[in-house]
């Protein structure tokens, strides 16, 4: 039998007496792996990490951690006892301790010492040292926030629960955080499960993602992967990282699109010759051709610092995401033509 | 089975508070003597006729005060109105009837105000031209000046939350100041008035104190007479139920008034300092005119009395045993509050940890005992304590339990338990209120048990309350006057018993001493407390 490190087997989410998240099956098998979760606001993503922690109870199926039984129909470990750390989204430091009392305390469940973790080590990592003499009602919602992981981190709990840990932390020291936690969960071994609602926050952090969709885990599989070869239309329409237009498999290895004409590429599932399908087409699919005699209109121009996603406007009125680099030589305004590369070919396609 | 503790202190609770409604409720249909006739047929009306109208002239007054010297404190910059903010709460150390003795004192004839106008003017027949505040006058303009400060902190706290931008919008659409506190202010802050005017309401049916030296027949002397003068307990209680239904009415619409209030303050982004509108010159001397008189008359007015008679009776400041009383209020404070704060916090705890309704029920059940006039709470609870020993008690044989409650401290420490326990639950609840579960859950993810978390989280977060819960219920305890005065131990005196007995007797200058000394008592723990007390 093998002895995976964490499995949710079967279990259906409840909060509030209404069912979240149906029949999840999810499995981490080795210690120190990160997962994270994704999904729309208010689809149950915390009230898994609820429930895994122990503050909610389950009517079926099994968590179980460490070969550990710690939810089930019968049995509910209480979280003080579970030796999981749960960092909440909203303040809950200790209001009347200040920052660093509330990290201390958080070593009060250490019991073993085998992860190397040393708080003034996170508390420097997560740029703490200044407001270590503060009360919780002195500091920002971001401060807070990162008090509130380095609490839950010097825990060195066998299982790390973070509940949209970097949600209020600015968007530029953000990027410098995420680094450097991912680093310290992997040279800890903490096994660690976000929540999150970004998207390149989950590809970046997780060795695994969770896609979570009408109270359903929709996809489960690495980051790569969810974002190539997503396995829905649900999930296409949730990243938000790509478009579905209509076109037609004319062989095993091509299919013509009306505006676009025809496409080359591997199929990740075989369609019958003939077939109208949706295909994913994301924004790294076409290249930019001023020479190409494939134009497009440009409707919309997002400047995102390394690149433009210009939104391009077909015959048929789709709108066609395309990245481009953004020190390309020649910019096209809105209302210009754009020219895209022929023969279209893309790496792997996506059919629905 | 697991005995939960939490559900059986709750139920506990519960089942004592329930013990004077359900004695009420239920005598309702026994036999009374033929006193009831007597009465039905002459006072009953006049009973109720003197409870209404005592009832509609003290919230009068109480609105005009209240309103007015807080809108006054809250809105505009004047000498003194930091002096006002918070000595105006300082009439809450006066309870009614010490206010009462002040008044007869002052305005009877040879009284203090005859001394001082002989001192100016010379002998002179002043007894004619002296007004003469007693009867009915007298009990509203007591009760009035004692109680106006529940309409003063409320309504201060609700235009102290109330928006600046609230005020400003008003003045974008051209409104006159007379307008914004017609259209905006007063409707923004009407939830507070009438939870204050509520709570005066209730305070005003139960009073005793004074409207019994005003001999004004009330529903509540009622109780009292016909229990102590009729030795008719069934009929007292029969009064009772009448005075409950009217209590329980505006119980409920305090609650609906306080809850609603909560809506009125903005929940996020703190409270923006309100720009206050400087007075000058003329209204800058009336506003503080009109201030220093509700406080002079409030307050300075029934202290220096009881400190001009002290001082010119120093021999009823020696005979009084002031060590013994000030022991005996101590004993009583100290009990009351400790048992009150610890089963306080184990329902509240309780409600939090289980989440469970029915508890919620409980706990909202246990409270409903301060609307309840303490003659009414000593008189069903003697009545309880009667029955249950001449029927329980006597069936299985066992020895007579009265003297166990009945003129003991335990009795009179229940009692109080039963008319203060809303004060403590709900003080302890609004402190819980501040802690965002997530934090118990934090604690709890952190390895601290439920014990743990409320030893090491709770109650350093909550000391405070505590404190402040502790000096509320203290100020309590040391003012109220029929259940001590009821069911007091034989030769127990406190501050406030003394003072009404001399009083009753007719020795108003040898009342003065007890009283003074229950003021100052109480004025202190006021002013230990008043930033607490403002913020409603």
């Amino acid at each position: 039998m093998q002895n995976n490190f964490f499995e949710i087997n079967n279990v259906s989410f409840v909060a509030g007496g209404k069912n979240k998240v149906n029949n999840v099956n999810l499995l981490i098998e080795n210690e120190g792996e990160i997962l994270c979760l994704l999904g729309p606001s208010g689809i149950g993503k915390t009230t898994i990490l609820r429930t895994i922690a122990g503050l909610e109870k389950i009517k079926d199926g099994q968590i179980i951690l460490k070969n550990k039984i710690l939810s089930s129909k019968n049995k509910h470990v209480e979280p003080e006892d579970r030796n999981v750390a749960l960092s909440f989204q909203e303040n809950c430091l200790f209001p009347h301790y200040n920052v660093e009392k509330n990290i201390d305390l958080g070593s009060n469940r250490r019991t073993r010492k085998k992860k190397n973790i040393n708080s003034k080590d996170i508390i420097k990592l997560l740029n703490l040292e200044k407001i270590l003499n503060k009360y919780p009602h002195e500091i920002s919602a971001g401060e807070a926030q990162r008090a509130s992981l380095a609490r839950s981190l010097v825990s060195q709990p066998d299982l790390l629960l973070l509940d949209e840990p970097l949600s209020n932390v600015d968007q530029n020291f953000k990027e410098e955080i995420q680094v450097e936690l991912k680093q310290i969960l992997n040279n800890s071994k903490i096994t660690t499960i976000i929540v999150t609602h970004d998207s390149y926050e989950a590809f970046y952090l997780g060795n695994k993602c969770g896609i979570i969709l009408n109270g359903q885990l929709r996809q489960y599989d690495d980051p790569y992967n969810v974002y190539h070869f997503p396995n829905s239309i649900e999930v296409v329409n949730f990243l938000n990282r790509g478009i579905l237009i209509p076109a037609k498999v004319t062989g095993e290895n091509s299919l013509e699109n009306e505006d676009l004409g025809t496409i080359k590429g591997n199929f990740t599932k075989h369609y019958p010759k003939g077939s109208d399908v949706q295909l994913l087409l994301q924004p790294e699919d076409l290249e930019h051709d001023d020479k190409s005699n494939l134009k497009l209109e440009v409707v919309d121009r997002k400047f995102r610092g390394t690149n433009f996603i210009y939104t391009l406007k077909t015959n048929s009125n789709l709108l066609i995401p395309v990245f481009v680099h953004s020190h390309h030589t020649h910019q096209h305004e809105v209302d210009e033509k754009f020219g895209i590369k022929r023969p279209i070919n893309i790496e792997h396609i996506v059919c629905f | 089975m697991r005995i939960n503790t939490w559900y059986v202190s709750s139920f506990l609770t519960s089942l004592i508070v329930a013990i004077p409604i359900v004695t009420v409720f239920s005598s309702f249909f026994e036999d009374t003597t033929n006193y009831f006739e007597i009465l039905k047929n002459t006072f009953l009306y006049e009973y109720i006729f003197n409870s209404l109208t005592l009832l509609v002239g003290v919230l009068i007054l109480t609105l005009i005060i209240g309103v007015g010297c807080a809108y006054l404190v809250s809105f505009y910059d004047f000498k003194g109105a930091k002096f006002f903010k918070w000595a105006l709460i300082l009439s809450f150390a006066v309870p009614a009837y010490i206010y009462a003795y002040s008044l007869t004192a002052f305005f009877e004839n040879y009284g203090t105000l005859y001394s001082i106008l002989k001192t100016i003017f010379g002998d002179g027949n002043y007894n004619k031209q002296i007004p003469k505040f007693d009867g009915m006058i007298g009990a509203i303009l007591s009760i009035s000046f004692s109680l106006f400060g529940y309409v003063y902190v409320l309504t201060r706290a609700s235009f102290h939350h109330q928006s600046q931008n609230l005020i400003e919008l008003g003045q974008n659409l051209g409104f006159t100041r007379q307008k914004s506190f017609f259209s905006i202010i007063l409707p923004s802050a009407r939830p507070a008035i009438v939870a204050g005017l509520a709570l005066v309401a209730m305070e005003t049916l139960s009073d005793f104190g004074s409207v019994s030296f005003f001999g004004i027949s009330t529903l509540t002397t009622g109780i009292y007479d016909s229990w102590i003068s009729f030795d008719d307990l069934a009929f007292a209680n029969q009064l009772s139920f009448y005075l409950l239904i009217f209590i329980f009415a505006l119980f409920y619409i305090e609650n609906i008034s306080r809850k609603k209030a909560q809506y009125h303050t903005p929940l996020k982004g703190g409270i923006k300092i309100k720009k206050k509108i400087k007075l000058k010159g003329i209204f800058s001397f009336a506003a503080f005119f009109i201030c220093a008189i509700v406080f002079f008359v409030s307050f300075a007015f029934p202290v220096l009395q009881m400190l001009y008679w002290s001082i010119i009776f120093p021999k009823n400041f020696i005979d009084l045993n002031i060590s013994q009383l000030f022991f005996n209020t101590v004993v009583l404070v100290f009990l009351t509050s400790a048992i009150l704060l610890f089963f306080s916090f184990l329902s509240n705890y309780g409600n939090r940890v289980t989440r469970s309704k029915f508890l919620k029920l409980l706990s909202t059940f246990s409270i409903t005992g301060y609307a309840i006039p303490g003659v009414i709470l000593a008189v069903a609870f003697i009545t309880f304590i009667a029955w249950f020993d001449n029927t329980i008690i006597k069936f299985f044989g066992l020895v007579s339990i009265k003297k166990i409650f009945i003129g003991s401290i335990i009795g009179l420490v229940i009692v109080y338990f039963i008319r203060f326990y809303s004060l403590a639950f709900n003080g302890i609840k609004s402190g819980y209120e501040k802690i965002n579960k997530s934090i118990d859950e934090s604690s709890y993810l952190l390895g601290y048990s439920k014990v743990k978390t409320f030893i090491g989280i709770h109650v350093p977060y909550l000391r405070n309350s505590v404190f402040l819960i502790g000096i509320l219920i203290s100020i309590e305890v040391i003012k109220e006057l029929p259940i001590t005065l009821i069911l007091r131990p034989f030769n127990f005196e406190t501050f406030a018993t003394t003072a009404y007995i001399f009083a009753s007797q007719d020795l108003l200058e040898a009342a003065a001493v007890p009283s003074l000394f229950l003021i100052l008592i109480a004025s202190s723990f006021i002013l230990t407390t008043s930033r607490y007390i403002l913020k409603g």
